[in-house]
């Protein structure tokens, strides 16, 4: 009851701030009455003026509240429907592309394992605050991607297949947890941000990283810090750029009562088209690397620790630190991966 | 089969709102829902103008181009109605629409959009016409009894004209003679296209 009393208020005073600014917005300018009233004097019956601040958007007075309610013809419309047909098209075709690409180098290269596998000592390479941050954004991010893309694709995709009244239960379903899971990234971006942006500064080794591209997908990699290029491409790109882009375009639809234009809502509508297809894609990536794509990578996020191997295999440089004691990431204390130790060495070699 | 159009004349407009007030009475429409407004250009000023606007069911609509649930459909009547029981509430309808028809009454804190309610041209839902359940969600089926919408059979001075395209284009035409003036068939252009090349014009197009 608190909650919602707060909320009314919070609500209240935004509408109370930005209120203001459209009801003077509503005042027509005097001098495209002007023109208005000469045209009258010099060709009665001519009302082309009028008709031209019709066309451009330009307010009248009305009687009804809100916002932009004194505009007759909004053009701009026509350009945001126009635009979404192509966003749409080649965004689902390059999230489409990602998944099938991914699902074919699982097909042919399988999982990236380690050579030597069974591996020695256990290094704690996520702490608690990494996981649990890394975890809400996981959750949060997961259920508006599936969601944003049911919304986004459901009609020409799912429709067909699974008729009205299903994919109308399923589409409002996606909605609320989309409106209500996106603001818990207002959280979850500065989290994560705070807690990996220390091992995320960019260097000229991260650039050989890339070059060497082609090497890690077959095993053999460039050495890295803690994390790779190809992380912190995530962490830059996904994250600090994408991520926020957003959250920010986000929130401008999320909440309709701050008074917004619908100029603005349609333009953070396709930004945020864009961002999330490209978003999805690379994220699609990166949870494959991190879950099926390479053996231990879950087992770091899920239990914070990896074995000795792994860490040496696919962070190497990290790995001579740690072992050099110059990393903030050390060597399991025994017992204290007991748990995750026995099993994760065990996985290792299974899988 | 008929093709349904509004026609507002703005000669004749005199900004009295009973369009909007026969509207709302007709259609018990919800607290905070518009589906008619009049809007006024040069409010007070010699040249002011009123033009009353809702749903003009456009002929290629945006609306149901851009709905995510595709809950749009068109009457062989040319009117665009929309399903309620699919709405999703998502808002992308009241973004592409030129004429900001598309209104959404609130259903929770924060300006939570719930399903969208617009001018029906007085011609129900897609439930059975006339019944309690249609009343309900979508307002009066006039035209399941006959009759037009509400608001043009309302309006005092005839400006608002809501009807059979050709018959209302027909009626206006007179009118146009007669004056001499005022010839802007208002947000024809927008909802319904340009005529074809080579056809006489039925005056200026706004």
């Amino acid at each position: 009851m608190r909650l919602q009393l707060l909320a009314t208020a919070v609500g209240f005073a935004a509408a109370l701030a930005l209120g203001g600014g459209a009801a003077h917005a509503q005042q027509p300018p005097a001098s495209d009455a002007t023109a208005q009233v000469e045209r009258q004097q010099a060709q009665p019956g001519n009302n082309a003026p009028l008709w031209r601040d019709v066309r451009s958007g330009q307010p009248g007075y009305t009687t009804v509240r809100g916002v932009e309610t004194g505009v007759l013809v909004e053009s701009r419309g026509q350009t945001y429907r126009e635009a979404r047909v192509p966003v749409a098209f080649w965004g689902g075709i390059l999230v489409a592309v990602a998944l099938a690409g991914l699902a074919l180098f699982y097909l042919v290269r399988g999982p990236m394992d380690v050579k030597e596998a069974g591996g020695g000592r256990m290094i704690r390479r996520f702490s608690n605050a990494d996981r649990y941050a890394h975890w809400l954004m996981a959750i949060t991010w997961v259920v508006l991607a599936v969601t944003g893309l049911i919304m986004s694709f459901g009609k020409d995709v799912l429709l067909p297949v699974i008729g009205y009244t299903l994919f109308a239960w399923l589409a409002v379903l996606s909605k609320n947890l989309h409106n209500f899971a996106g603001p818990i990234l207002i959280v979850a971006v500065p989290w994560m941000f705070i807690q990996y942006i220390r091992d995320n500064g960019i260097g000229a080794e991260d650039f050989k990283w890339f070059a060497n591209i082609f090497g890690y997908f077959r095993g053999h990699e460039y050495p890295s810090h803690r994390f790779n290029a190809g992380e912190k491409l995530v962490f830059w790109l996904i994250l600090v750029i994408l991520t926020t882009i957003l959250v920010v375009t986000g929130l401008i639809l999320n909440f309709p009562n701050l008074g917004q234009t619908r100029a603005t809502m349609q333009n953070a509508n396709l930004i945020h088209m864009i961002a999330s297809y490209v978003a999805i894609a690379l994220a699609a990536v990166h949870i494959y690397l991190g879950t099926i794509g390479v053996t231990g990578a879950y087992r770091a996020m899920r239990d914070g620790h990896v074995t000795e191997t792994w860490a040496e295999h696919h962070h190497r440089r990290w790995y001579e630190d740690v072992r050099a004691g110059k990393a903030r990431q050390k060597f399991a204390e025994p017992g204290e991966a007991a748990g995750g130790a026995g099993s994760a060495a065990a996985r290792t070699q299974t899988s | 089969m008929a093709r349904m159009k509004f026609l507002c004349d703005a000669e004749r407009c005199i900004e009295c709102n009973g369009c909007v007030t026969a509207c709302k009475n007709e259609n018990e429409v919800p607290w905070g829902v518009n589906r008619r407004r009049v809007v006024t250009l040069n409010d007070g000023v010699p040249g002011e103008r009123s033009i009353s606007v809702a749903c003009m069911h456009c002929s290629d609509a945006p609306c149901m181009a851009v709905c995510p649930v595709d809950c749009f459909y068109k009457t062989e009547d040319g009117v665009v109605l929309h399903d309620k029981d699919l709405c999703i509430g998502c808002g992308y309808c009241f973004y592409a629409c030129p004429f900001g028809a598309p209104q959404f009454p609130q259903a929770g804190a924060f300006g939570l959009r719930g399903k969208m309610d617009k001018c029906t041209f007085c011609a129900g839902g897609p439930e059975k016409d006339s019944t309690a359940e249609e009343f309900k969600k979508y307002g009066s089926n006039r035209l399941a009894m006959g009759k037009l919408p509400a608001c043009a059979e309302m309006c005092s001075t005839k400006a608002l004209l809501g009807g059979d395209g050709d018959v209302i284009a027909d009626i206006y035409r007179a009118r146009v003679f007669k004056r001499g003036k005022g010839s802007e068939v208002w947000g024809w252009g927008t909802a319904y296209g340009k005529p074809p090349q080579g056809q006489p014009a039925q005056g200026g197009k706004t």
